[in-house]
């Protein structure tokens, strides 16, 4: 009788609904592309970024045929192409340009990567940071615009806590937070200790909402970080050593991607001395 | 003093291992709130302060900046504060000719154009256009004293020049009060607050371009106008110092900045570049108060898109082989001699024009210290997009509409001038309820008030503080008056701004996601009840 009973009990969720977000939970690269939806969205509803409508299909539809290419090839696992819709958001989202031919370049570059550049079955650069500072260097006709996100303060607890709800769902949480904690404390002890500006001085550019989207959705990339969890703190620490020194004493703009991207085939060199099982996303 | 060249040397090395090295600047006119640098007057007059001016040319890492003087009162107070990353050689200060900024205001500025339709009954073929023009503008701020007292000031001075009517010095300081103080003994008035941010300009080892004029050599000159001055240094950073210039400054304050460079584009990149408002279709009457009106679009688009951005007013491509300077023209665009004397050396004369690729960009910037923290830096970028702010104005045809073309055009001339005063109110939020007549009757309209701003009814009165602060309030626009101009529109209040939609989007996206964890947590839990 009392088993009878707990079998009756009223559905809350229908099936499908949940069995959809059973699904919908089994991949965190599901919750990315809805974040880095949202900020795009916010960028050109919230933000009036100048977006030209056809450039940013073109980026998606290069993004999707470029891996299909590949996949078709490779794997056969079309769900990576959940990995390019990741990609093409965050080109669109980071790299500026005007000419439809760069956009197409800067997608092909970005997929191909992670098919190329690949050791011991692991691709070791961050697909769009590889395709966005490639880009810039190629074709000297796109740039990176730091500023576009403005500062504010609401943007930083969105995207910050976005984030970290992706990389609790990855466990790189500890990437994000060793490259915030250097970067920010070697800023604050220069700019604020050092040079005597005040605490504003700081956390203008701690509110840069590239540098806190860089810090949730591309360094803590899981694939093309080194898998062993402290050599990737002790990575992620050098990454941020190196972007605040192009950063304040090469003035160089983006100055966390730069960093990335040079420090990114030492991947490859800190996996092999520290082993460590590799990551996959589902 | 001469420069002492193994000094500036080692001075130059450390100043790139410390960062700051850039920057530079100076200059503004008139009076106490120079933007890059503070004007500092001998006298306790008070002294008004334009719109500054600023041409920046940019060529590898070479930046040449020439600051307006635009200086009112007596000249013989005038003098300025400007922070500069190295110790400038003789032959790297100079001033220019003060038409130049004229020249570039006039090419460049917000601009109105003008049509006339035909009468379909009575149909000829004449298009008139015309065009007004908008300049840069100007304000003012009070100056606050500072007393002081003498002590030992550690305050070199590395070089001493005279530059035209100019006396320049060249110093470095050990700490902000030595120099706060060298600079009071010395007869400059500096602002309050200033060594907030003298401080980490010295620790980054910055030089402090000081300057006064010489009244003898100015009396030689046979003149009572200061002309513009001009300095340039290699450095590798790409940034004018606008926080000395806010170091007194209650309000905000207004920068035009002309820039050249040889790729695109510039903007800030520590600061959103948004474009201003443009392609407008805007009333026939607006005609008569073109200046008020775009002050009141740039006023209402800076409140709704944030007080922290840098806007673009101007943006072309003026390459010796483009076909098209401007289009429309407001005023005739930078000849060759304009360009070199600017500090372009790269293009060469060609035929009549000059070769070489150049991008002109016209940026805006209203700032104050609460919302710029951080002086300007600049990209240079590959975007050679052209861009203006452009508006226009159509005049109907009159005369006899007896033709079945002439009713329809009757018709769609009044939805059109509908459209135009909805556009109107959009734009610079003016009470446009007082038009009435001009979008229902077919005839020419003459206001017989200047617009005016709606009042906020929901509004508690304590918001209205703007204007007397908002520099842009006092632009001299030509056919425009001051007095009738002073209570701020605000009654689209928060709810359009951009902080408005943030809150709505965060809240949103917080809702979603606490969702999904709790859906995303029952199901893990039923899944496990299952097994």
């Amino acid at each position: 009788m009392v088993q009878a009973i707990s079998i009756q009990k009223p559905k809350v969720i229908p099936d499908v609904v949940q069995s959809f977000f059973n699904w919908f939970n089994s991949d965190p690269r599901h919750y990315q592309i809805i974040f880095l939806s949202i900020f795009l969205f916010y960028g050109i509803a919230g933000l009036n970024w100048e977006v030209n409508t056809p450039n940013l299909l073109l980026t998606f539809f290069t993004c999707f045929i470029t891996q299909s290419i590949f996949t078709a090839f490779t794997t056969n696992d079309y769900r990576s192409l959940k990995s390019a819709a990741i990609s093409a958001l965050s080109l669109c989202l980071m790299l500026k340009t005007n000419s439809p031919l760069v956009i197409v370049i800067a997608s092909v570059l970005t997929i191909s990567s992670k098919f190329v550049l690949r050791f011991e079955k692991k691709h070791f650069f961050n697909p769009t940071n590889f395709g966005i500072i490639a880009t810039i260097l190629l074709t000297r006709n796109a740039w990176i615009s730091p500023g576009q996100w403005g500062s504010n303060g609401l943007l930083v607890f969105s995207i910050g806590l976005l984030g970290l709800f992706v990389l609790l769902r990855v466990r790189r949480l500890d990437t994000a937070i060793a490259f915030l904690v250097t970067y920010c404390a070697l800023s604050f002890i220069r700019s604020v200790i050092v040079l005597g500006w005040q605490p504003d001085f700081f956390f203008h550019q701690f509110t840069s909402g590239t540098l806190l989207l860089f810090s949730f959705f591309m360094i803590t990339d899981p694939v093309s970080t080194p898998s062993h969890p402290q050599a990737r703190i002790a990575w992620a620490t050098l990454v941020g050593l190196l972007a605040f020194f192009l950063a304040n004493y090469e003035f160089v703009n983006g100055a966390p991607l730069w960093a990335l991207f040079f420090l990114s085939p030492l991947t490859i060199l800190l996996d092999k001395i520290f082993i460590h099982s590799k990551f996959s996303w589902i | 003093m001469k420069t002492q060249f193994a000094m500036r040397l080692i001075l130059t090395r450390t100043g790139i291992l410390f960062f700051l090295t850039s920057t530079s600047l100076l200059l503004t006119y008139k009076n106490s709130n120079a933007f890059c640098g503070f004007y500092v007057a001998k006298a306790d007059a008070t002294l008004f302060n334009k719109t500054s001016q600023v041409i920046l040319v940019r060529d590898g890492d070479k930046t040449t900046i020439t600051m307006s003087s635009d200086f009112e009162g007596s000249v013989k107070d005038f003098a300025m504060v400007v922070p500069v990353p190295v110790v400038l050689k003789r032959d790297e200060i100079r001033t220019v000719a003060s038409s130049l900024f004229k020249t570039l205001d006039d090419y460049s500025a917000p601009r109105l154009s003008e049509y006339y339709d035909d009468n379909p009954c009575a149909p000829k073929i004449v298009e008139d256009t015309y065009f007004y023009s908008l300049n840069a503008t100007s304000q003012g701020a009070m100056e606050e004293r500072v007393a002081i007292a003498k002590d030992d000031y550690h305050v070199t001075i590395e070089a001493q020049y005279t530059v035209d009517e100019y006396d320049v010095l060249l110093l470095s300081a050990k700490e902000s009060s030595g120099l706060e103080r060298w600079l009071t003994d010395n007869g400059y008035k500096i602002p309050a607050g200033a060594r907030e941010v003298l401080t980490p300009y010295i620790n980054s080892n910055m030089k402090f371009f000081v300057v006064k004029v010489n009244t003898e050599e100015l009396r030689k000159k046979g003149t009572d106008f200061l002309s513009p001055l001009q300095i340039s240094f290699h450095s590798p950073k790409f940034m004018l110092p606008i926080r000395l210039g806010m170091a007194n400054a209650k309000g905000s304050q207004d920068m035009i900045v002309y820039a050249f460079t040889q790729k695109g584009r510039i903007e800030t990149t520590n600061y959103r570049t948004l474009q201003v408002p443009t392609g407008n279709s805007i009333p026939e009457f607006v005609q008569n108060y073109f200046g008020k009106f775009y002050v009141d679009v740039y006023r209402k688009h800076r409140r709704e898109a944030g007080e922290n951005n840098v806007y673009v007013e101007y943006a072309w491509n003026i390459s010796g082989n483009v076909s098209q300077f401007c289009d429309p023209c407001n005023g005739p665009p930078p000849m060759l001699q304009d360009l070199m004397t600017v500090g372009v050396v790269w293009v060469q004369n060609y035929h009549t024009g000059y070769q070489g690729d150049v991008f002109f960009t016209r940026l805006h910037v209203t700032y104050d210290r609460k919302n710029f923290p951080q002086d300007l830096i600049f990209e240079e970028t590959p975007n050679r997009e052209n861009f203006q702010a452009l508006y226009s104005i159509r005049h109907p045809a009159y005369g006899d509409f007896q033709c079945e073309e002439g009713k329809t055009y009757v018709k769609d001339v009044m939805k059109r001038r509908s459209t135009e005063l909805n556009e109107l109110a959009m734009l610079t939020g003016w009470d446009v309820s007082g038009y009435h007549d001009y979008a229902t009757k077919f005839a020419q309209f003459i206001p017989n008030a200047e617009p005016h701003y709606r009042v906020p009814v929901n509004n508690p009165p304590k918001k209205i503080e703007a204007p007397e602060q908002n520099p842009l309030l006092n632009k001299d626009t030509s056919h425009v008056k001051q007095e009738s101009f002073t209570t701020p529109f605000y009654s689209d209040g928060d709810n359009n701004s951009s902080s408005g939609k943030l809150k709505i989007l965060t809240l949103s996206v917080l809702l979603m996601l606490v969702v999904l964890m709790i859906v995303g947590r029952m199901g893990k839990q039923k899944q496990q009840a299952v097994k």
